[in-house]
């Protein structure tokens, strides 16, 4: 466990842009303490890209984003990430075992293959997420709801402390959804950091410990329940009128949750 | 049989065997370079070698195999240089800046192979075979030296096959866990493009790419699990390459580039048609049958 002095992640003035095209700035945002942590906001918000930023896989023009105090290349191991289920090919010639023995791979390290230790560890984490009978399926063969939570056993294989998931909701079935925040939900019992980029408000209120409002900017953070205000949501979604629906369930199912 | 025909015998069976080499690597190689969906990268490496080629011989004067392949490699990452370049700093696009350097690279190389005669350089003559491939006049030991380059690019693939593999599959979860993305990346187009020099001998700078190309995509229909997928392309650019050889040994006057490829074509079009699953006979079978490919039923699945 990490001291509570230093913070599992931090946003510091971080801004990222595209090109030239600023996409979020001045991001400050500090998570000190295990939970479920929602990245909540508009379309085109820049939510998913300020994951990638924090992950380094787009450059930082300004600002830094700290883990456990420490750059990310000190502590890469202790971070899972669950990329969107879009960005691969999933008519690659792999089978489900293989993609989540990719979990292992950063442990490994350079030309080790992985062996009966990281076979059984693939496989419980397959347990986990409830796909332990199509191991041997090629992952073109699966549904997305399936396929979403072979991404999420390859993070569980990493073994992190704190994990990101960029809209693991996204295409998938209610099952699957259900199954994929319940082990979510026991990530952060065991004591990790679950910091998951959303867009679907109700089931925002309904699972996140806290969450941050981001439209290009963060709007307002903090508790869920203190967050999702009627008033934080209009500053969030002003001009994104298709959600108005949506906003109206999602302070009502606010009411709902204690 | 007399001494010189029992000599050239055994030559043809040793180029014939180096050359299957080549073909078995560039299969392998070939793989991960598909995989990743880098097949064109092959192609401008390809269309580069000519001017190393015709660069060497005017560098050094020699025209032997391993000085003219050093600079036919070193023109291909030249090659690849550029299109790194051209693509970064003009924001040319990816099919756009790759056409663009296989045309200006093969015109450049194609002028100063066929002009060499012509400015006085008698003994030149030959160059051109590296055009559409000849083995004819491959040496033995011109052969022991591809089987060689060959063997390291196999067993670079077997080395590093893990980490290809994960960067090809996903890059960024390649990346976010560590892994150095584009130097896995320049290391996989970097095989690709020693195998392209090793098979320039015997396909040509023309259709050579289609060697790294075709068998990696007919041995995809066979195999859902890239280990296999990588042996079995291995062994279709081998066969491929043994007949393509054989052929042109056969009838002297045919260009064994051609006869190769046109032999790894027939290996697609068998994949293509008879394989199980993906082949397009058992995919019309199946939905005939009515049974298009399963997609997971999550409804049984989820509520256990």
């Amino acid at each position: 466990m990490t001291p509570p002095t230093r913070p599992l992640v931090e946003f510091h003035d971080v801004t990222v842009a595209y090109g030239r095209r600023p996409v979020v700035w001045n991001v400050d945002l500090v998570i000190d303490s295990p939970c479920l942590f929602g990245i909540i906001g508009p379309n085109g918000a820049g939510k998913s890209t300020l994951l990638k930023a924090a992950l380094g896989l787009v450059p930082l023009v300004g600002g830094e984003v700290r883990f456990f105090g420490e750059p990310l290349g000190r502590v890469r191991s202790r971070v899972g990430y669950v990329p969107q289920r879009e960005t691969v090919d999933w008519d690659f010639p792999v089978n489900v075992m293989d993609v989540v023995l990719m979990g292992t791979y950063g442990r490994l390290g350079w030309f080790r293959r992985p062996g009966d230790r990281e076979r059984r560890l693939a496989r419980e984490c397959l347990d986990r997420v409830g796909l332990a009978d199509v191991a041997s399926r090629q992952i073109g063969r699966l549904s997305g709801g399936q396929q979403q939570r072979v991404f999420l056993a390859r993070a569980l294989a990493q073994q992190a402390d704190i994990y990101f998931l960029d809209e693991p909701m996204a295409g998938v079935d209610v099952r699957s959804q259900e199954r994929i925040f319940h082990v979510l939900d026991d990530l952060k019992a065991a004591g990790s950091l679950v910091v998951v980029v959303h867009h679907d408000l109700r089931t925002a209120a309904e699972w996140f410990d806290r969450v941050a409002l981001v439209d290009r900017r963060v709007v307002a953070s903090g508790r869920t329940i203190d967050t999702l205000t009627p008033e934080n949501l209009q500053r969030t979604y002003a001009g994104h009128v298709d959600v108005l629906d949506d906003l109206a369930q999602a302070i009502a199912a606010r009411g709902r949750t204690p | 049989m007399t001494a010189a025909a029992g000599i050239l015998a055994h030559n043809t069976v040793v180029v014939a065997l180096g050359v299957a080499a080549v073909g078995f690597a560039a299969g392998v190689v070939g793989s991960l370079c598909v995989l990743r969906k880098r097949a064109l990268a092959g192609d401008a490496a390809a269309h580069a070698t000519l001017v190393g080629v015709a660069g060497a011989f005017l560098a050094t004067g020699r025209r032997d195999l391993a000085t003219l392949l050093a600079g036919a490699l070193v023109a291909a990452c030249a090659g690849l240089g550029m299109l790194v370049l051209v693509r970064r700093f003009t924001r040319t696009r990816d099919d756009a800046a790759t056409a663009l350097v296989i045309g200006v690279s093969f015109g450049l190389g194609i002028t100063l192979v066929s002009g060499l005669p012509a400015w006085g350089y008698a003994n030149s003559a030959g160059l051109e075979q590296f055009l559409l491939g000849h083995t004819a006049a491959l040496t033995a030991r011109d052969a022991w030296l591809l089987a060689a380059v060959a063997a390291v690019a196999v067993a670079a693939v077997a080395a590093i096959l893990k980490e290809a593999t994960l960067v090809a599959f996903d890059a960024a979860f390649a990346a976010a866990t560590g892994w150095p993305v584009s130097g896995i990346d320049y290391l996989i187009v970097g095989l690709v493009a020693l195998m392209v020099v090793a098979g320039l001998p015997a396909v040509g700078a023309v259709l050579v790419t289609a060697l790294v190309v075709i068998p990696p995509v007919a041995a995809r229909f066979w195999t859902d699990r890239v280990g296999t997928m990588v042996v079995l392309s291995g062994l279709i650019g081998l066969a491929a390459a043994a007949v393509g050889v054989a052929a042109s040994a056969a009838r002297p006057g045919l260009a064994t580039g051609p006869l190769v490829v046109i032999a790894a074509a027939g290996a697609f079009a068998v994949s293509f048609l008879c394989a199980p699953h993906r082949g397009w006979i058992a995919r019309r079978a199946e939905a005939a049958r009515g049974l298009t490919v399963r997609r997971g039923d999550d409804e049984g699945e989820a509520g256990r």
